[in-house]
């Protein structure tokens, strides 16, 4: 029992880590062709794995809502909000638009998806300003250079900013762009450099890690 | 059967999108929006309608993509042609996908990590060679390669190719956990530091850019929406959800009086 | 006294900011407030130069990659672009790869062609969405119809005056490329360095500045950044639009933020000293 349970699957685990990473590193058809079909496989266990988040999901409204729990009225809308997009989807035939015009799955998608996702990340703006304003605390050195970066950013973006810096350093003969270039191009890529090249380093040693099957978390309890 | 296709498509006739279907949509659009930003003054109860049609409408959205160019031309497409044994493989990834499903009934949960082992196995092992490639060997290729063309840079380049070696080197020695940070140790990786702190500082930079521009992009929505065209949706909504903070305000004054009083 | 007052200033509820922030953002848009826009930056030059040297009767491939989040900052950027070409009298084809984009394409071509007396088949075409981009642009190397034997509309592409000569890209003088998404990076390495045709791009504020070295080895012959690029394009082409207007908004907004971060740490440092 333990084999087809605990086994198998670590097996599975070490040939196809071990395969994909061959196919980049062996430059033949075979690998071209495993590597096209291994990636479709994916896109579509993927697509099954979304389900699992998605029933998930449904499982605990629907319970919400039996159990008339705080707040279950709330719940129904999440069934509104899906069925707002998955019966125009079925209508439309998955098309957002046709030579006539836009269906209902883009009229859907422009005025209750987009207009919910897009004001959704739009309120951290505010947030933005508002927790500069209160925790932006320039309390030691690194903070300062910190603040100093984000300031020359910040200004140079836009054009009133560009001639408040001419109007105070212009007498530099450089101006805020030249300064925000050099920003971007020298200590910018270092910071950038160095947190990517760690990174990897640790995505790489994890990859192996889970190929080996030292790291198991993810198969859940024996 | 085809009386039954007939309605259908008298039905599918009534969802034709015409100027009033968009004069309805910005209202919708323009509703949704004030309900969300009407968390800015105070948690409410349009807030919380919107904030669950966000999380059901996102959910159904992903989900007809994926149905849609995924499981329908890469799963059922094939399944229903079935013309070489290329169609037939497909069997192979939607057995492990449905696998995944059964992680919902403990007894037989453990066939759910067939599926699971598959995605972590395959994505462990692409990880290796992209991370080598992009994030490492081209990170520091891109480092040291200036410095290989000196002949060729003017003084202002050769300086600045010397300083993005040195903040490299002095921010992955920031990263080093392994030996303690004393001594020259700890002067170098403050040094790490202080590159850090630019590039964070030109992160927020660019962050405010762009989230300025989303609420740009929503003000906008709802200035066009504001118009006689839309029948002036913005402004009865604003003034709607202003009334419902004044009346609420008011109701909920009363109540917290009693309470003072007591 | 004074420092009580301070430190109570410093705990404003922060509903008065939001709404400072939200008046800062709106009023440039009931009232433009025709801020002035100083430098044309060095890239987005390059763009328009590049665009202007076209002679009339040239084909330009536009390549329309975004969805309705990233519209702000890339919609004015192509209007103002797609303006350019019409009025330089250059031939336009539209590709999109990306679902979204085909609402906010046919917005455009709802009203800007007729600005120019443009007509759809005979100055400019648009192509329907294609779901494989690399596929796509390998077959438009060498036979364009094998992919896009139609336009959007159901006409036969080959019988359209606007693609008369037009096979590959050895027949195309500029490829544009406006994106929120890695769309670009394909572009210059599967389009651009391959084949030898220029390409402009044309990214969000955020993208903008991982795009320095191909610039710099001229892989990309120009590049628009953000709402910013937008407003400068369209200043060069003498068409204010939503570019320049949002820009009002951005100064504002920007403003604002600095403002405040520094009255912060202003205040901060005088309550420390009394």
């Amino acid at each position: 029992m333990k084999l087809i349970k605990k086994y198998i699957p670590l097996a599975i685990v070490f040939v196809f880590g071990v395969l994909t990473l061959a196919s980049y590193y062996i430059p033949h058809k075979v690998s071209v062709d495993y590597l096209e079909i291994v990636s479709q496989w994916e896109n579509i266990v993927y697509a099954f794995a979304f389900l699992l988040g998605l029933i998930s999901l449904f499982y605990s409204h629907y319970h919400k809502i039996a159990r008339k729990a705080d707040g279950w009225g709330y719940s129904i809308f999440v069934f509104i909000g899906f069925l707002a997009m998955v019966i125009p989807a079925y209508m439309s035939h998955g098309k957002q638009s046709t030579e006539t015009g836009i269906t209902l799955l883009g009229w859907s998608f422009r005025y209750i998806y987009n207009a919910l996702s897009s004001t959704m990340f739009a309120v951290l703006a505010f947030y933005i300003v508002s927790t500069a304003y209160r925790s932006f605390r320039i309390k030691s050195k690194q903070a300062f250079v910190l603040f100093v970066a984000a300031f020359i950013l910040i200004l140079g973006k836009v054009p009133l900013g560009q001639i408040i810096w001419d109007s105070v350093l212009g007498w530099t003969h450089y101006g805020v762009s030249d300064v925000i270039e050099w920003i971007m191009s020298v200590p910018a890529v270092a910071g950038k450099r160095g947190i990517m090249i760690g990174l990897a380093i640790g995505a790489i040693v994890t990859s192996f890690k889970i190929i080996f099957g030292i790291e198991k978390q993810y198969l859940g309890k024996d | 059967m085809d009386l039954l296709a007939h309605f259908w498509t008298l039905f599918c006739g009534l969802f034709v999108i015409t100027d009033a279907w968009i004069t309805a949509g910005a209202w919708l659009a323009a509703g949704l929006t004030i309900f969300l930003f009407s968390f800015l003054y105070k948690d409410n109860p349009f807030f919380k309608t919107a904030e669950h049609l966000y999380l059901g409408a996102g959910m159904g959205w992903l989900l007809q993509v994926s149905f849609y160019s995924v499981l329908v031309p890469k799963v059922w497409e094939p399944l229903m042609r079935h013309q070489d044994w290329h169609d037939w493989l497909v069997l192979v990834p939607s057995l492990l996908g449905l696998s995944l499903l059964t992680q919902f009934v403990p007894k037989i949960s453990w066939i759910s990590r067939y599926g699971f082992t598959f995605l972590m196995g395959y994505g462990a092992g692409l990880a290796i060679p992209v991370g080598l490639s992009t994030d490492f060997i081209s990170q520091i290729s891109g480092t040291v390669q200036p410095l290989s063309m000196m002949a060729s840079m003017t003084p202002l380049m050769i300086f600045n190719a010397f300083l993005v070696a040195f903040g490299v080197i002095c921010v992955l020695f920031y990263f080093f956990f392994s030996v303690e940070h004393k001594g020259h140790m700890q002067k170098v990786s403050n040094t790490g530091i202080y590159f850090l702190m630019i590039y964070f500082g030109a992160a927020f930079g660019n962050t405010v850019m762009a989230r300025f521009s989303l609420l740009y992009g929503r003000f906008d929505a709802l200035y066009t929406f504001s118009s006689a065209r839309y029948l002036y949706a913005t402004q009865y909504i604003l003034i709607g959800m202003v009334v419902y903070f004044a009346i609420h305000g008011f109701l909920t004054r009363d109540k917290k009086e009693p309470e003072a009083a007591q | 006294m004074l420092k009580e007052n301070l430190q109570k200033f410093f705990k404003i509820d922060r509903r008065w900011i939001f709404l400072l922030l939200a008046a800062m953002l709106f009023i440039p848009i009931m009232k433009p407030l025709g801020l002035p826009n100083k430098t044309i930056s060095r890239d987005v030059q390059h763009s328009f130069d590049f665009m202007d040297k076209l002679p009339a009767g040239s084909f330009v491939l536009f390549s329309l990659d975004y969805d309705p989040s990233t519209r702000p900052e890339l919609h004015p950027q192509a209007i103002a672009m797609i303006r350019h070409a019409f009025k330089k009298n250059l031939r336009v084809g539209v590709v999109t790869f990306i679902a979204g984009s085909t609402g906010l394409i046919s917005e455009i071509f709802e009203s800007v062609p007729k600005d120019y007396k443009k007509v759809n088949g005979t100055d400019y075409v648009v192509f329907p969405y294609m779901a494989n981009p690399t596929a796509v642009m390998t077959q438009m190397a060498s036979d364009i119809y094998g992919i896009y034997d139609k336009d959007e509309a159901g006409a036969d592409s080959r019988t359209l005056p606007v693609m008369q000569g037009i096979k590959s890209y050895k027949d195309m003088s500029l490829v544009v490329e406006i994106t929120g998404t890695a769309m670009l990076d394909y572009w210059v390495a599967y389009v651009g360095d391959k084949y030898h045709i220029p390409v402009i791009g044309g990214v969000t504020g955020i993208s903008q500045p991982g795009y320095g070295p191909y610039l710099q080895k001229g892989q990309l012959r120009g590049l628009l950044g953000g709402m910013k690029g937008a407003a400068e394009y369209e200043s060069l082409v003498k068409v204010p639009g939503k570019g320049t207007s949002g820009i009002d908004s951005l100064n504002l907004g920007h403003l604002l933020v600095l403002i405040l971060i520094s009255i912060s740490n202003i205040i901060l440092l005088i309550i420390k000293w009394l």
